[in-house]
């Protein structure tokens, strides 16, 4: 099919005023390809006829949420056209006393709390940037942040999905309902697969309701050692924080900072969130956490509850990088690492040697009582090449030490420079079985090529 | 039947030992069926094999062979997935029985997947930890068939069932291949190939160790049990829980039928007139669990609870327990065969769907009583019949699929736990589409390409692996129009 044969075909579908071409498409460019064409369709049935058209033509094709993580991903082999999904973006149902809700894929993610907030429910995913992300462009990433050490993350939310395929077919996995062992549970495959098997339309969640009482024990630590044991003493007890989050020491003074905390430079922070029905079960738990802090060599602390409580984990969970955030956006990086609970406190100082070699500045944040670490990588003034070579360096030592205790590190975020010297997946376990699967759900790699693990 | 069976036999002996084979019919019996005891299918041979490698070594020569095979567990899951219904070898993992790893302060455990569910309990109980999903046969049932059924248990509001916990596998794909997915550490790269292997009944490849999450125990366990009037109260209770956010690791109900059926053979102390019983089990921070229980007091009486009991003790405890799980024994006495169902509907659909299960009892004149985990809205009708006489069979089984029918309808599923295999299959269809159903396929297919791993299970209609999305493109292809196609217009 011709350009503009299949541009007039996507018209016909969406409208004229939703396809966009030419120099417009160029704020949709992934790693600096620029599409041919951006489509925006409304409903589930012009995705399907979009992709249709896409799959017809040939057409190599990027799904676009909000574009918040777009730069998740290896280079993609070629760009043509971005299906923009932010018009798919209606809460479907909220089926508030079966606490299951059902949203479009191109739906905010904050949107989507809000309509859930109406009841005094949520959805507990609160992975970066949450105010843009739509909630099909975290499900295709497999976003999470803080609060998964209790509510887990979105393969143990998501209950029912219904993709577009490469070829336009819909197809719908699991059921409005909590449990559910119907067939193949299809709703795992889809998260954390990019956008490389389908088009995410529609999720139904199990949520949850808001609890009344949240507080948080902020604790420093001069030293990782100190840190490290009362990771393991929290980790060891009955104690239920749904966040504990390990913050290095400029990312503490960031946070604190933007928080209005009163902090001490120089010390890492330990971050226990709390949350109950009842006050005291929160205040009993806080305690415990403060004086287990105090014993293994915490010089103080702070109780933080409602707005600073907000505040701190909101700011936690959008740290970028750059001691200001203000790094050149080609100078920064963001990596993230999984690693044995226990090994949390050596990936901090494998991330903070290396970083210190190659003379970059490094923010590292952990969700501690997961084994997530996340780094971010800047550099004021150096050049692309500078920068690039100490990231790569960078990255492969702290891959290498990840592998080591059974875990990886990707990188989230990086300029294209980067992502032409290293795989930003790193090696993967079962990769012949993942080609398998992409090869019969996406024989003509339509969607995203080149963008996944091993080249998927 | 097996072309060279006595030649395969010997093989087979070669990489097992000749103890570890089994192959004449009388112990070939004892592998004519599972749970679901109403499925009925003799294997060829059944192979036990004690290590990885020796199941690797048992696949290449089914795959060379190209002989259907199918692992098996304890054989105690409810819907015929471990049958050889196509006949071929029975691979029984009961001899891989290792815990290779308890690893506490990772909160990990590595097992082969013959180990026995409650074994790993019993393993790190020492430590202050467990695993949290507890099917009713974890006693008999194997962390293996669990991952293979997706087991759930009565602990599933709060914890999740077996998906939740698995987070690595090893498995010996189809061809002899042996594979790593996933492992200790979170959120690995790539797919969610242990997420779609669980549950998979068996379909993909045979898992031969599991590395599963382990929780240290809850500071406080608070058991409370509501005996309500009637069933519909009981119905509300339930929504009320969950509407004020509770969540409690059990809630579980019993019905009038089962009540009074329990409380003949067991002696729980159930009131014979109460119209429906709540067992719920509060877990956590002590003092969290005394104001759930203060809340889940109040729910009761906004229902008009005619009694609440608390247990006290652990001995206290069991005992509200004991009616609960000696529910399946005690149907025994209302009729001698019993067809149990597992659909869920969204909870708040209970009231409804009770009422209508209870029409359904009289409208089929076979008794159902409903003992089951309203937490999670999974529904256990048993429906209670005599299979001497044929013609209660089929009613029994009418009337299971006119309750599923009405769970779908309802946005529900047709099974919560255990599974399709070979007795749902027919049922597919209900929830899914052609193509929904051909989307799992291809999964499968990425696992299984020659089918010969557990074949004719889940899917109502068979279909080989080149089929597989053969037709889709010109079905789903743009076409023109005929009159475009006849030049008398163009779209373009």
């Amino acid at each position: 099919m011709a350009h503009t044969e299949w541009i007039h075909a996507l018209e016909k579908v969406v409208g004229a005023d939703h396809v966009i071409s030419g120099s417009e498409a160029g704020t949709f460019a992934v790693d600096g390809k620029v599409p041919q064409a951006v489509v925006f369709p409304s409903t589930v049935e012009e995705t399907s006829s979009v992709m249709a058209i896409a799959s017809e033509a040939a057409l190599k094709t990027i799904p676009w949420g909000a574009g918040s993580q777009m730069a998740l991903g290896a280079i993609p082999a070629r760009v043509d056209l971005v299906v923009a999904l932010k018009h798919l973006n209606h809460l479907v149902d909220h089926e508030w006393g079966d606490m299951t809700a059902t949203v479009q894929g191109g739906m905010r993610l904050e949107d989507f709390q809000q309509a859930l907030g109406q009841h005094q429910q949520y959805l507990p995913l609160d992975p970066p940037f949450a105010d843009q992300a739509t909630v099909g462009g975290l499900l295709a990433t497999n976003a999470s942040g803080p609060r998964r050490l209790f509510y887990g993350t979105a393969r143990d939310l998501l209950i029912a999905i219904t993709v577009v395929h490469a070829d336009g077919t819909v197809t719908k996995g699991g059921a409005k309902v909590v449990k559910n062992v119907t067939g193949y549970d299809m709703n795992k495959l889809y998260i954390g697969s990019l956008g490389t098997l389908g088009i995410i339309a529609e999720a139904t969640f199990r949520v949850y309701s808001r609890i009344a009482w949240e507080k948080t024990w902020l604790a420093p630590f001069l030293t990782l050692d100190h840190a490290e044991e009362a990771i393991a003493q929290i980790m060891d007890s009955s104690l239920v924080p749904n966040a504990l989050e390990l913050l290095d020491k400029a990312a503490a003074r960031r946070v604190t900072n933007r928080a209005s905390i009163g902090w001490t430079d120089g010390q890492y922070a330990l971050a226990a969130s709390v949350e109950s029905v009842a006050e005291e079960a929160v205040d009993t738990q806080i305690e415990e956490i403060g004086r287990i802090s105090r014993k293994v060599g915490s010089p103080g602390g702070n109780l933080l509850h409602d707005e600073p409580h907000h505040t701190f984990w909101r700011e936690v969970r959008d740290i970028t990088p750059g001691t200001n955030g203000t790094a050149p956006r080609h100078l920064r990086a963001v990596l993230k690492g999984g690693v044995l609970i226990s090994k949390v406190a050596d990936a901090f100082r494998v991330g903070e040697e290396e970083a210190k070699a190659q003379g970059l500045d490094i923010c590292i944040v952990a969700e501690a009582g997961s084994g997530i670490v996340r780094y971010y990588v800047s550099a004021e003034d150096r050049s692309l090449q500078q920068f690039v070579e100490g990231t790569v360096s960078t990255v492969e030592r702290i891959r290498s030490t990840c592998e080591a205790q059974e875990g990886s590190l990707i990188i989230l975020e990086a300029d294209a420079a980067l992502k032409t010297r290293i795989d930003v997946w790193g090696p993967v376990k079962g990769l012949k079985l993942m080609q398998g699967i992409k090869e019969r759900f996406d024989p003509r790699q339509t969607l995203n090529p080149g963008r996944f693990v091993g080249g998927i | 039947m097996i072309q060279g069976k006595t030649r395969i036999v010997r093989e087979l002996e070669k990489i097992v030992g000749p103890n570890a084979v089994i192959h004449t019919e009388e112990e070939l019996r004892v592998y004519e069926c599972d749970g679901a005891t109403i499925f009925r299918a003799l294997p060829d041979m059944v192979v036990l094999p004690a290590t990885t490698h020796q199941v690797a070594e048992i696949v290449k020569v089914c795959h060379r062979e190209q002989i259907y095979f199918v692992p098996r567990g304890a054989g105690t899951g409810l819907s015929g997935g471990a049958l050889a219904s196509q006949g071929g070898i029975i691979i029984g993992l009961n001899r891989m029985i290792r815990i290779l790893e308890t690893d506490v302060p990772n909160q990990r455990a590595v097992v082969e997947s013959g180990v026995v569910n409650v074994w790993l309990a019993q393993k790190i109980s020492g430590d202050g930890y467990y695993y949290a999903p507890d099917p009713a046969s974890q006693t008999a049932c194997t962390i293996g068939g669990n991952v293979a059924e997706n087991a759930g248990g009565v602990h599933t509001p709060k914890y999740g069932v077996t998906t939740n916990h698995v987070l690595g596998l090893e498995v010996v794909l189809p061809n002899g291949e042996t594979v790593e997915i996933g492992g200790k550490v979170l959120d690995p790269p790539g797919y969610d190939l242990v997420g779609v292997f669980v549950g998979s009944e068996g379909t993909f490849a045979i898992a031969t160790t599991v590395t599963v999450r382990i929780l240290h125990k809850p500071e406080a366990v608070k058991t409370l049990m509501g005996i309500f009037h009637n069933i519909e109260d009981a119905s509300n209770a339930v929504s009320g829980i969950v509407a004020r956010g509770i969540i409690p690791a059990c809630l579980e109900m019993m019905d009038k039928l089962s009540i009074q059926a329990v409380e003949k053979w067991a002696k729980a102390g159930y009131p014979m007139d109460a119209g429906a019983v709540l067992l719920v089990e509060l877990d956590g921070p002590k003092a969290e669990v005394e104001a759930l229980a203060d809340l889940v007091v109040e729910v009761f009486q906004a229902q008009r609870v005619r009694e609440v009991r608390v247990a006290k003790n652990d001995e206290e405890r069991e005992l509200l327990w004991k009616g609960r799980k000696a529910a399946l024994a005690a149907m025994g006495q209302i009729r001698p065969d019993c067809y149990l169902q597992d659909a869920v509907i969204p909870r708040t659909k209970l009231p409804i769907i009770l009422k209508e299960i209870e029409e359904l009892s009289q409208e089929y004149g076979l008794p159902v009583a409903n003992v089951f985990h309203a937490g999670d809205g999974n529904l256990h009708p048993f429906i209670l019949y005599d299979g001497r006489y044929e013609e209660e069979i089929r009613k029994a089984v009418e009337l299971g699929a006119r309750i599923m029918n009405r769970c779908v309808e309802m946005g529900g599923s047709i099974t919560g736990e255990h599974g399709v295999g070979l007795e749902k299959q027919d049922f597919m269809p209900l929830m899914y589409t052609e193509d929904d159903l051909e989307a799992m396929m291809k999964v499968k297919c990425a696992f299984n390409p020659d089918q010969i791993l557990n074949p004719g299970k889940i899917f109502p209609t068979s279909k080989s692996c080149v089929e597989v999305g053969q037709h889709k493109r010109d079905r789903i292809r743009y076409e023109p129009h005929r009159i475009e196609k006849e030049g008398l217009a163009q779209r373009f």
